[in-house]
């Protein structure tokens, strides 16, 4: 599903078969830049954002109201792919029914996965953000403590990117 | 009638001729059962096994799933105080470990040191699949330890996933019926022998990460200049501009409220 995405985003900023949601107008309008993926199957809004406009873009969005990061993941495109850094927003306010959701994704290369953290946007970015850094290697500047959250301290490598190896410790041998 | 009945030894019985003698007497036996009362006829290793099995005190120690039967064990329900089994949270004072749950390589040394802390005699029971082989792990985890009694000597191996508290006191049974087998003179070997297999990684020793001082530490006060300097604005501003984006969302309720 996510190669299916992927494969679709730029067909849909050229051809606009996508059509822009609420959340992407407005910041159309207000000259933020983005692409527009294809919504997912409870229609939330899908925005792809270069990396190096993540931060005002984050900004801008959470003055329109989205205050609360609902979920901050990362995905290994594929072998050889991008890297992927995923935002879910809310607009959480008082006695909401359905409140608006957008999700952002960030296409990172892999050679150097850099993407400013939203640490200081949404305090709820901190461990997600060392998840995702633990697990895949995707740097997030800026971040107050970017360090490995479940792995040993010393572990080396990047346990869910599609290339990883596990290492052939003793103990991690078939047990016979 | 009993003959002889109330008599005390030494009384004359009026119906014995003098000189003969009752084969069977009715009254009780004092010698025989005197000496089978109060003197017990046993090895030191009896004795001392008999002890260390009845008190078999357990550390706390769960990792997941599996600690849940294991926590049922201490309820009344299943109640396992009827073994002697006192659950022990240090253990300096437990000389059994149920190891409960998967183990990865971040607990390991963690294990190996609980282990080591404990006096010896010490006995280890690993319960349920993870601990076994590394259970549902075992496939393509990165980190799950395949099998405890790589890194520690098991006496009892319990399968199930989980096991249910019965299969835990089976195993605890088992235990002590082996702690029954032991004997004193094969006590040089227990200690002096390395039973365990270890080995050194060549990976390099970074400091910890947990340092006490997690939301107090000074990049958590202000975002790096860097990062300003790539948001375009001041942190200040950026404040100042969530403040806005806050008002004009709330301009509405502030208009109903003029």
């Amino acid at each position: 599903m996510a190669d299916k995405e992927k494969e679709n985003a730029p067909e849909a900023a050229e051809s606009a078969i996508v059509e822009p949601g609420e959340v992407s107008s407005w910041l159309t309008e207000q000259g933020f830049g983005h692409e527009v993926m294809e919504k997912d199957h409870s229609g939330v809004e899908i925005l792809k954002v270069e990396p190096q406009f993540l931060l005002p873009f984050s900004t801008a969005l959470y003055a329109y109201g989205f205050n609360y990061l609902r979920c901050q993941s990362a995905y290994d495109a594929g072998p050889g792919k991008e890297l992927v850094s995923v935002y879910d927003l809310t607009k959480l306010t008082d006695d909401a029914d359905a409140p608006t959701e957008v999700r952002i994704k960030v296409f990172l290369p892999r050679e150097n996965p850099t993407v400013p953290s939203v640490y200081w946007i949404w305090k709820a970015a901190d461990w997600q953000e060392r998840e995702c850094y633990d697990m895949f290697g995707i740097n997030y500047e800026g971040h107050p403590n970017l360090k490995r959250l479940l792995m040993p301290e010393d572990w080396e490598g990047w346990p869910l990117r599609k290339d990883y190896i596990s290492p052939d410790f003793y103990e991690l041998q078939d047990a016979y | 009638m009993v003959i002889g009945a109330g008599k005390r030894p030494g009384d004359v019985n009026p119906l014995v001729n003098p000189g003969e003698r009752i084969m069977n007497p009715a009254a009780r036996t004092g010698v025989t059962q005197d000496l089978s009362e109060n003197i017990i006829l046993t090895t030191v290793d009896d004795l001392y096994n008999w002890t260390r099995l009845s008190s078999l005190f357990p550390l706390l120690y769960g990792t997941a799933c599996c600690f849940i039967e294991f926590a049922a064990l201490l309820g009344s329900r299943f109640d396992f105080d009827r073994f002697g089994l006192a659950p022990r949270a240090s253990p300096r004072q437990a000389d059994l470990i149920i190891v409960a749950g998967t183990v990865t390589m971040k607990m390991a040394p963690a294990l190996v040191r609980l282990y080591e802390q404990m006096p010896k005699p010490a006995y280890v029971i690993a319960m349920g699949a993870c601990t076994i082989t590394g259970g549902m792990f075992s496939a393509d985890s990165p980190t799950a330890l395949r099998g405890v009694d790589k890194i520690i000597p098991v006496d009892v191996y319990i399968p199930g996933c989980p096991p249910r508290p019965e299969a835990i006191f089976d195993a605890v049974i088992k235990l002590r019926k082996k702690i029954a087998n032991e004997s004193m003179q094969e006590r040089g070997e227990f200690v002096s022998t390395h039973r365990f297999y270890t080995r050194s990684h060549e990976m390099k020793t970074v400091d910890p990460i947990l340092t006490g001082k997690y939301l107090a530490s000074n990049t958590r006060e202000m975002p790096p200049k860097e990062l300003m300097q790539a948001m375009g604005i001041p942190a200040e501003k950026a404040s100042e501009a969530q403040l806005e984006g806050a008002k004009t969302k709330g301009a509405k309720v502030e208009g109903d409220n003029a």
